[in-house]
């Protein structure tokens, strides 16, 4: 159980779902939310590779909180996105954000 | 030679002649345009040190063993190179020489004529200008240089002619001069380039000198000369492009002066002799130049028999000389044209200045008016306006005399007597219509002696500063009396300046035949008939006033409309120019050009329509796309 694979699988699950939520979710903060379980699985891939791979130096972990850190002010930049939009728009579901259409 | 320009006494006088006018023209437009008086300084101050650099130059060249060049790189384009410089040999130096003194001669005269006029720093601009132009094509040591400067010519005297642009007459003569001559520029800079092609050498002296022959084939001279001869054609008013040397009339009448003898339309004659050995090398050319010149010179003739305008006779006068130029030089004399260049630049510059002081007088150009009004009372101009009118006719022992008599001389060379034939009408011809005004303004059929009252108005004008009008009168005629002794006297320098020009490196002269003893008889006689036959007609005491050409109506209208020429060149321009070819090009340029744009602007935003559908609106649809790009990409790159 404790294998490489075990967390390459979960890793790649925590993406598969990360991409249906982008995909399926209406609402911004929905779409938010599935993004950040995106990164969390490439955080775990990094971890994954650092602990069974390579471990001696320690890049992966490094890696993983530049993720963090990223993630953090991605979110602060998208929520601020958000509240523009429905400041706009009076709503945050993304279908009605449409002004652009051909 | 940048080091020692200034301790080379000869390149000093050069550039100083040459390029002061053109200081003197920047610093008129520039600076002191609001000062007439200080401009007016300027310009004369410039053109004086020109002058005397020039008269320099000449008087320490008078043995001059072989050419001086001066030539800086200007332009470097791969493997050929443009030099810019002078180039100093006996014509260059005799023609500077000429230029100098008739534009320092014409700017003096202006003083008086042109004072109070509002214009008057921009006249003097101008005239720097022209001056600058002029001096500098004359000792140009590149046919690329002449050319350049040839088209400034053409700029200054545009300028000058279209001086009183509020007139349209007067705007439309400037536009008519500078389209008409730029006709013939263009196959002059044809000809050049296919002298650059073909010889790969622009310098004049190279052009002159016998690699022609090696490196060109006959036909190819042959075609080269002609189209250079473009340039003549247009700038000396020779056949087909006549028309605009009349209409010039409307510039100032200084300017008429300056234009006619020394400068623009000479600028055609000098080409034709400065590169005189390369166009001799084509005999089927020089025989086309010598039948343009007969035409050219018997059509003029024929339009000054009939014209009243004192300055449109002149005018007449001036391009039936150059014919008369192009003829002795296509005759393969060399000097006699360069010889009756000088001496026509003499007298026709008195010719027009002196008809400036009447003109200035009476207001009018109409000479039956002048002479009513009593021409003859003004004494200094009328004498002079004689002496230089028998000089044009070749009255003996006045320049023009010497000058016609070298010309009919090697007219009379020449196999085919057709052309001294034409020769010698055209001398006839001269006479008569130079003697018919002279004529008309000194015996008037009736006087009125009490023209100072009866223009009282005019002359309360012109009169309220008696003094300050004797002054203005006297800078006037100085300037004449200077030229009317150069009138009588030139014609004695005929050996001295023929052993100048010709000295060691001999043109080909075209001394075939003997001396024509007969040759000189023939041609005075024919003048002296000339002026008889005015004298009869408009001389003698209750002389009709109506010349023989004018009592044969159809005849008269012909010669008064100038042959027709302005109205088929109407027909011309509105037939073939605007009905075909600017037709054409509207139409190309509406269908083809703005159809094409039009056509490629309404595909763009068709395009841009048919495309925006892809753009849903919908963020995730996109988001789709780029996922489902990136996974095959990625299936494509892994597997």
């Amino acid at each position: 159980m404790n294998s490489l694979y075990t967390y390459l699988f979960i890793a790649a699950l925590l993406f598969s779902l990360g991409i249906f939520g982008v995909f399926q979710r209406r609402s911004l903060i929905g779409m938010l939310i599935a993004i950040e379980l995106m990164l969390n699985a490439a955080s775990i891939n990094f971890m994954a590779f650092n602990r069974f791979l390579a471990p001696d130096p320690i890049v992966g972990q490094i890696y993983t909180l530049f993720i963090m850190g990223i993630a953090a002010a991605e979110a602060a930049i998208a929520l601020s996105i958000i509240v523009a939009v429905f400041r706009r728009l009076r709503s945050i579901n993304i279908e009605r954000a449409q002004e652009l259409r051909g | 030679m940048t080091s020692s320009w200034f301790q080379d006494p000869t390149l000093l006088a050069a550039m100083l002649g040459a390029l002061l006018p053109f200081v003197s023209f920047v610093l008129i437009i520039v600076f002191t345009r609001p000062y007439p008086k200080l401009s007016a300084a300027i310009s004369v101050a410039s053109i004086s040190v020109s002058v005397v650099c020039a008269i320099f130059l000449l008087s320490s060249h008078w043995h001059l063993e072989q050419p001086i060049q001066y030539a800086g790189k200007w332009l470097i384009s791969g493997e050929m190179y443009i030099p810019f410089g002078f180039l100093l040999d006996e014509l260059s130096l005799l023609m500077l020489t000429i230029v100098a003194v008739i534009s320092f001669l014409v700017q003096v005269y202006s003083l008086g004529y042109m004072a109070g006029d509002p214009g008057f720093a921009r006249y003097y601009a101008f005239q720097s200008l022209f001056a600058w132009a002029m001096m500098t094509m004359s000792i140009a040591p590149t046919m690329l240089q002449f050319y350049i400067f040839w088209e400034l010519v053409g700029l200054a005297s545009y300028l000058l002619i279209g001086f009183y642009y509020e007139k349209f007459s007067a705007s439309e003569a400037g536009k008519k001069a500078f389209v008409m001559t730029r006709a013939g520029d263009i196959a002059f800079f044809l000809g050049l380039l296919l002298v650059l092609l073909n010889f790969g050498n622009l310098n004049v002296l190279d052009m002159n000198s016998v690699d022609v022959t090696a490196r060109m084939s006959p036909g190819l001279i042959t075609l080269s000369a002609l189209l250079v001869f473009g340039g003549v054609i247009g700038k000396s008013a020779q056949f087909p492009l006549i028309t605009w040397l009349p209409d010039a009339m409307e510039g100032p009448t200084p300017v008429s002066a300056l234009l006619h003898s020394a400068t623009m339309v000479a600028a055609g004659v000098y080409m034709f002799a400065r590169i005189f050995p390369f166009y001799s090398k084509s005999a089927s050319a020089m025989a086309v130049f010598l039948a343009i010149g007969t035409i050219t010179m018997l059509l003029a003739s024929t339009m000054a028999i009939v014209t009243r305008d004192i300055k449109q006779v002149w005018a007449y006068s001036t391009v039936s000389q150059l014919g008369f130029m192009v003829m002795g030089l296509a005759a393969g004399s060399y000097f006699a044209g360069v010889f009756h260049l000088t001496t026509h630049a003499g007298f026709k510059a008195l010719l027009f200045l002196c008809s400036g002081v009447l003109i200035h007088e009476y207001e009018t150009n109409d000479m039956f008016e002048i002479g009513k009004h009593g021409g003859r009372g003004l004494k200094i101009p009328m004498v002079c306006m004689t002496l230089a009118a028998a000089a044009l006719s070749g009255i003996p022992f006045l320049s023009g005399y010497f000058s016609k008599e070298a010309i009919m001389g090697a007219l009379a060379n020449l196999h085919n007597p057709i052309w001294l034939v034409g020769g010698l009408l055209g001398a006839f011809l001269t006479a008569y219509y130079s003697f018919r005004l002279i004529f008309i303004i000194l015996f008037p059929s009736k006087i009125e002696e009490v023209h100072h009252t009866e223009h009282g108005g005019h002359s309360a004008g012109h009169g309220h500063d008696a003094h300050h009008h004797a002054g203005l009168y006297w800078v006037m005629a100085w300037p004449l009396i200077i030229l009317a002794t150069v009138t009588v006297v030139l014609g004695f320098f005929q050996a001295p300046l023929e052993n100048f020009l010709l000295g060691h490196h001999g043109v080909a002269e075209g001394h075939g035949g003997g001396h024509h003893a007969w040759l000189p008889w023939v041609a005075v006689g024919l003048a002296v008939s000339g002026v008889g036959l005015a004298w009869l007609e408009f001389g003698r005491k209750g002389a009709s006033q109506v010349g023989f050409v004018e009592r044969i109506e159809p005849v008269r209208t012909l010669f008064a409309e100038r042959w027709y020429m302005d109205h088929f060149y109407r027909l011309f321009l509105d037939y073939v120019i605007y009905g075909i070819f600017s037709n054409l090009f509207t139409r190309n340029d509406r269908r083809v050009i703005d159809g094409g744009i039009d056509g490629i602007c309404r595909a763009t935003v068709g395009g841009g329509w048919v495309l925006s559908f892809l753009q849903s609106g919908m963020l995730q649809y996109n988001l789709m796309v780029m996922f489902a790009v990136l996974a095959l990409v990625a299936l494509y790159f892994f597997f």
